[in-house]
């Protein structure tokens, strides 16, 4: 008996001190290896901390032309009068835009504006479409001239977004501060690059997301989860997706309005495997259709067409539009 | 006894599961810093355009009506043109729009929504400059990144 309860003993310390030596710092899942400096501050003094917060954010002159894919705070100072002006501004395809306004010296009664846009709008057509933007398009206008102090501080729906102005005297101007937010069931995407991979998940949301690639590219659907898994009715259907509630379609087009594009592709089943697809048109998108009964889920990854793969998509093809294979 | 077992043999394979290298995060697809990344700094006063060194399309036209398409070079009176990017005047359509909805308010809801669907202000660019001004603030941002990082290490130095 006594031989037994030491054997016991013995188990419970070896256990024990196992745990210590785990916990000491092995594990992986405990250990926080990025360096922000937020994480650096927070280890200095308050003055050293207020002397150096102030460095670390970027400061610039906004142009009349301009894309922003960085925070930081920046200044438009009209040295003669400037008409035509407007910022893109995006992010990662999980950050939101948030635009802050520090100070603005424009004259609205004689025509100066400033007006932020919720999205992307290029030649007349908007990304996102009204058809996959929560808000209507009225609405997705923000006027600094109708809206004043009441709204200092906008937040685009997706990780795009754009300012357009107009300041006729010199030395007027405005100054604004771009920070990103984390968002974490990305919708509307335009991605920054030419290659990448990205999961879009609707969790049981009725709605429709777009991913939007401007360039030519090769995509890649690596896997598909639409429905319920045990759903049987969600099989593949010989006449195409129509009447599904839950779909993916892959879009072609030369503009950024995804309503005004041809589908090339639609899937309303679930799959794993590689499904791809060469397209050389100025932008490709991924879109998908949420009924909102089910977690829907794809995967897929895209890089650009080489100089060869357009060209022969291009003499293969006899239209004058833009070529897919 | 044989619970104790288990949980061991869990701990054991949480501690000694082979990890991976860590190693530095990089966006897909990431540009390498240019090479001129001071001259670009340099010329961050000149026009856009200018820099881009290449054909670009102004479009100048006014209330919707059908645009010239002119193609520019870097000279300097075209780029103080060019650099008036008209907006289409949409802004003053618009207006227009407005007060013709204010006016027929009893208007069919889908012949409104048709009307108000059109973007009141927006940019006339191609895709080509709009890809070659967001490579370039991605470059900007890899910049910024390095600068933000080198200025970490001189605090951690102190």
């Amino acid at each position: 008996m006594r031989g037994a309860m030491s054997v016991t003993f013995r188990v419970h310390l070896c256990f024990f001190l196992l745990s210590l030596y785990v916990l000491k710092g092995q594990s992986r899942y405990l250990e926080e290896h990025e360096i922000t400096p937020e994480r650096v501050l927070s280890l200095l003094n308050s003055e050293l901390k207020r002397e150096l917060s102030d460095e670390f954010v970027y400061r610039r002159p906004l142009r009349c032309l301009d894309m922003l894919v960085v925070e930081g705070q920046f200044t438009f100072m009209a040295d003669r009068p400037q008409l035509s002006c407007a910022a893109f501004f995006i992010g990662e395809p999980n950050e939101l835009i948030s635009i802050q306004y520090d100070a603005a010296n424009i004259d609205c009664a004689g025509g100066d504006f400033i007006k932020i846009f919720d999205g992307w709008v290029l030649k007349g057509e908007k990304f996102p479409s009204s058809q996959d933007h929560p808000y209507p398009l009225y609405e997705r206008y923000v006027d600094y001239c109708t809206t004043g102090s009441s709204r200092r501080v906008i937040r685009s729906s997706q990780n795009v977004a754009m300012i357009f102005f107009r300041i006729h005297s010199a030395g007027s101007g405005f100054t604004i501060t771009v920070t990103k937010l984390i968002n974490p069931f990305p919708c509307n995407v335009i991605s920054q690059t030419p290659e990448g991979s990205f999961t879009m998940v609707i969790p049981q949301q009725h709605k429709n997301c777009s991913f939007s690639i401007i360039y030519p590219v090769e995509i890649q659907i690596a896997e598909l989860s639409l429905g319920n898994l045990n759903d049987v009715s969600l099989k593949r259907s010989p006449w195409g997706c129509a009447g599904t509630g839950d779909f993916v379609e892959l879009l072609r087009g030369n503009g950024m309005d995804t309503s005004k594009m041809v589908p090339v592709a639609d899937l309303c089943y679930s799959f794993s495997g590689p499904a791809q697809m060469k397209i050389g048109c100025d932008n490709t998108v991924l879109r998908m259709v949420s009924s909102g009964k089910f977690v829907n889920r794809v995967t897929f990854q895209y890089r650009l067409l080489h100089q060869h793969e357009l060209e022969k998509l291009r003499g293969n093809n006899l239209e004058d539009f833009c070529d897919m294979e | 006894m044989k619970l104790h077992l288990l949980v061991s043999i869990a701990v054991l394979l949480v501690a000694f599961l082979p990890r991976h290298e860590c190693r530095a995060i990089e966006p897909p697809g990431a540009l390498p810093a240019p090479a001129h990344q001071p001259a670009l700094q340099q010329q961050q006063h000149l026009p856009l355009l200018v820099r881009l060194g290449e054909e670009y399309f102004v479009r100048l036209g006014d209330g919707g009506r059908s645009q010239s398409v002119i193609p520019a070079t870097s000279a300097d009176a075209t780029v103080r043109k060019a650099l008036d990017l008209q907006l289409t005047q949409r802004l003053l359509q618009s207006k227009v729009d407005n007060l013709s909805r204010f006016v027929s308010s009893l208007a069919e809801p889908a012949e409104r929504g048709r009307r108000s669907e059109e973007p009141p202000i927006s940019l006339d660019l191609t895709f080509h400059l709009l890809r070659e001004v967001l490579e370039m603030a991605r470059a900007e941002q890899l910049a910024q990144q390095a600068h933000s990082n080198r200025k970490m290490m001189e605090i951690i130095g102190k």
